[in-house]
């Protein structure tokens, strides 16, 4: 029997009164797969993911969950999938560790030495009660949530929002040890370096419509940095001609402004031979990889 | 204390000249405050019961886990009746182990009787403010306007004592089928299913717009024709 796909959506559309979330999002995750999803805010990812767990209902289109129906099969399909909200409320008049319990009890039991493991790797106190957390120790609660039971799959929406950076790092190899045991993972993010991190293939959603499917490797080749150059002297005229990935120069004095497309080895031998005092690039944020990138072609 | 009241008055709080009796002592004391009382705390509770959960944001995740819809409904609705249930029972105790030492006659399984009719207004008011809250934007604005209608009815029922008009309309609410005291002499099961069955149609509807409603991830709705409509 050939298994199904973790994941088949089709034609998925989606609005709130009379703002169209979703315009037919068409999208297809296989068994095993570390799935980034990625998107501005507003882009329609928690529409999406929500209604893969038939929390809210699409107006249309169709979308399969480990082979099922989420809407006819609600409750097999999330006894098979953990899932991290985007924006996490949990009662909090209670400790971590009794929430964790009762979400437990709703899955029939999970192991607690692994709730445990997962605590003790993210730094989680379990007594400590849900009202007097941070937002990132929430966010923790919600990570060791999702994945405590081991599900066959893992519909998390920003998993890293709130964390610090080695937090991040922890939550990373998480994911990637659920998946090194079987599970798919599929998560959403608007932070391109971190789905380059993590993820073998990423889907870009923008208003409400996947904008393409692509090795996340490609997102870097395409995506525009800035390199900001600070030189002891003015380079000569001339001195980048030839360089052909960097434009967009502004030059004031010794400072230098380039755009740079792709690798920037080209940049960097060519900077090579003048005084280099500092030398900084900027990553730039998903919104202007769409205007730079979706709005040219 | 109410003997000393002006007859206008006594009227509003039920038959005087049955006070002495068990059925007129309970009609009084009971029959009417506690239907209000703690029909207020239903009424709360039941238009919190999901929609309450869903403003705080937890029903998100709690829907996620492998819980249905219906379970979830259903389950919640129980625990309150249960809660109800036992809120009353432990009135009843009271009347229970006081009961040898007044010179009423009645058994304490005829006053435990005569809750029912009170456990089933509640149930029917509760079942009100649950369907409230799934029409309406907000658990408080069900919770308000079902607690409303109830202090409306009871009102009602006070004054209709007094006026022939008001006892019509009187009759065309819930607390005409309500049988106060007297439901500890011989209890009415007629009116008494009219409730429950009144109740179960609310409940059911309210059910159905539960199970195709989008669950929300916090904060209340706004009011719109378009989201009554989607409810
Ligand atoms: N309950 C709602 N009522 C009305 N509009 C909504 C509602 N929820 C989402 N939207 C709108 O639907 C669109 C998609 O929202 P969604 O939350 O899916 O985006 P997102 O990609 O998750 O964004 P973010 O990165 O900010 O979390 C947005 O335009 C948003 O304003
Ligand atoms: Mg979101």
């Amino acid at each position: 029997m050939a298994t199904q796909p973790a994941l088949s959506i089709h034609g998925l559309t989606k609005a709130y009164g009379n703002v169209a979330a979703l315009r037919g999002v068409d999208l297809e995750v296989g068994r095993g797969e570390l799935f980034g999803f990625l998107g501005p805010n507003g882009a329609g990812k928690t529409t999406t993911i929500r209604c893969l767990l038939d929390l809210i209902r699409p107006d249309g289109g169709q979308a399969r969950v480990l082979g099922l129906d989420p809407r006819a099969d609600a409750v097999a399909v999330r006894a098979r999938v953990g899932y991290l909200p985007g924006e996490l409320s949990i009662e909090p008049n209670q400790t971590a560790e009794r929430a964790l319990r009762y979400f437990a009890q709703l899955r029939g039991g999970v192991e607690w030495a692994f709730v445990r493991e997962l605590a003790g790797r993210l730094q989680l106190d379990l007594r400590a009660p849900i009202k007097n957390m941070s937002k990132g120790n929430k966010q923790k609660v919600g990570v060791v949530q999702a994945l405590m039971a081991r599900p066959e799959l893992l519909l998390l929406d920003e998993p890293t929002s709130g964390l610090d950076p080695l937090m991040q790092q922890e939550v990373y190899r998480l994911l990637g040890e659920a998946q090194a045991g079987g599970a798919t993972v599929f998560f959403s993010s608007h932070i391109i370096s971190e789905v380059e991190a993590i993820a073998e293939r990423v889907a870009i959603i923008r208003d409400g419509r996947i904008a393409e499917t692509l090795d996340p490797h490609d997102l870097l080749r395409r995506s525009v940095r800035r390199v900001r150059v600070r030189l002891r002297e003015p380079l000569p005229e001339g001195a980048l001609v030839g360089v052909l990935n960097a434009t967009d120069i502004q030059r004031d004095g010794a400072n230098l402004l380039v755009q740079v497309e792709g690798e920037m080895d080209a940049l960097i031998k060519a900077l090579a031979a003048y005084p280099v005092i500092d030398l900084e690039t900027e990553r730039p944020t998903l919104e202007e990889v769409f205007l730079t990138h979706y709005v040219e072609n | 204390m109410l003997a000393s009241y002006p007859p206008a008055l006594m009227a509003f709080f039920g038959d005087v000249m049955t006070m002495n009796t068990p059925q007129g002592y309970f009609g009084v004391y009971y029959a009417s405050y506690m239907p209000l009382i703690v029909g207020i705390f239903v009424c709360s509770a039941a238009a919190g019961l999901l929609a309450g959960d869903e403003e705080r944001g937890t029903l998100d995740l709690a829907l996620a886990h492998p819980v249905g819809r219906t379970a979830l409904f259903w389950g919640r609705w129980l625990a309150l009746m249960v809660a109800t249930g036992l809120i009353l029972l432990l009135a009843w105790l009271g009347w229970a182990v006081t009961l040898p030492f007044t010179d009423f006659d009645v058994s304490a399984v005829n006053l435990l009787l005569g809750y029912l009719p009170m456990w089933a207004m509640l149930g029917l008011f509760g079942a009100l403010a649950l369907l409230l809250s799934m029409v309406l934007p907000s658990a408080r604005l069900a919770a308000t306007t079902a607690g409303a209608l109830l202090v409306g009815n009871w009102l009602l029922s006070g004054l209709a004592a007094l006026n022939d008009n008001l006892q019509l309309a009187l009759d065309l609410t819930p607390w005409a089928l309500f049988q106060g005291g007297e439901a500890i002499v011989a209890l009415a099961w007629g009116p008494l299913l009219a409730l429950k069955g009144s109740a179960v149609a609310l409940l059911a509807l309210a059910w159905w717009l539960f199970l195709r409603r989008d669950i929300r991830v916090g904060g209340e709705r706004s009011w719109s024709l378009r989201g009554l409509r989607r409810a």
